[in-house]
């Protein structure tokens, strides 16, 4: 088993914190306060996106070792989320992320970011997915 | 547009990254940021994160000024975003991200954001869709 990679600064600077890093499963988590939000007080999507983007990074190259990324580092190139359900200051939230394929010059990866249980009450029993992201990698080929 | 009313556009997770509101107008808003250590990856380029917030924020701001009143009453939320990353940027950039308004309907709107580096080359271009009013949560 490789060692862990280093957090990015970025995610240090907005509060996430690692809870698990293993071949092939990452998990993040944050608790959101008042400076998470966005105009409309509730949690800014970008923190989601920042999250997903570094757990996703976390897991390909949980699987690809740390070896081959020093070698040829993967870089984000394309994302997608969808913000199914509100967050707000109070909530904890995780983000785990897992492959979907790991190939030679791409790699996909999915991530989920919810709601912890336990916390603040849903109120309507809503579900508690937050958001859900596809991100693509590239894998640079050193010459 | 009222200092009180731009006020109102500021996301608080904006200003906590370090953004700055540079224009603002009714379907249009332009931010930038001033890349630090801070906002970088463990590859010390720009995190991903920072111009996906950037252009999320942006294109809030855009469409909160040219929804004027209704916003505060009935805000709006992103509900789909896709994004590409078409280039690097690293501490000491200078990152501007305009956000543009395509489409304000009842109850969806759509925008399209770009980043660009103080060079003018392209980091990222984004589309954007939101919920507008009555949405629930």
């Amino acid at each position: 088993m490789t060692e862990e990679p280093s957090q990015s600064p970025f995610v240090a600077l907005i509060g996430g914190k690692m809870e698990e890093w293993r071949e092939g499963y990452v998990r993040l988590s944050i608790r959101l306060e008042p400076h998470h939000t966005n105009p409309h007080g509730v949690m800014h999507g970008g923190v989601i996106t920042t999250l997903m983007d570094e757990v996703l990074g976390g897991v390909i190259a949980s699987v690809r070792g740390m070896e081959a990324m020093h070698a040829a580092p993967h870089a984000t190139v394309e994302m997608n989320a969808s913000f199914l359900s509100a967050a707000r200051p109070g909530d904890e939230l995780v983000v785990e992320g897992r492959v979907l394929r790991l190939g030679k010059t791409v790699a996909l990866g999915e991530a989920e970011a919810r709601r912890r249980p336990g916390g603040r009450p849903s109120g309507r029993g809503k579900d508690d997915l937050i958001a859900k992201g596809r991100f693509t990698f590239v894998i640079q080929q050193r010459q | 547009m009222t200092e009180a009313a731009d006020e109102r556009r500021r996301s608080p997770f904006s200003a906590f990254i370090g953004t700055e509101m540079e224009e603002l107008r009714e379907g249009y808003a332009r931010l930038s940021l001033v890349l630090e250590p801070r906002h970088t990856n463990p590859h010390g380029v720009m995190h991903g994160g920072v111009v996906t917030t950037m252009m999320d924020s942006a294109l809030g701001a855009a469409l909160g000024a040219l929804r004027g009143e209704e916003a505060r009453r009935r805000p709006h939320a992103t509900i789909e975003m896709n994004a590409s990353f078409l280039g690097s940027a690293r501490p000491g950039d200078r990152i501007a991200v305009e956000g543009r308004v395509l489409r304000l309907g009842r109850t969806v709107a759509f925008g399209e954001a770009e980043a660009r580096r103080g060079d003018g080359a392209l980091v990222a271009v984004a589309r954007f869709a939101f919920a507008v009013g009555g949405r629930d949560g």
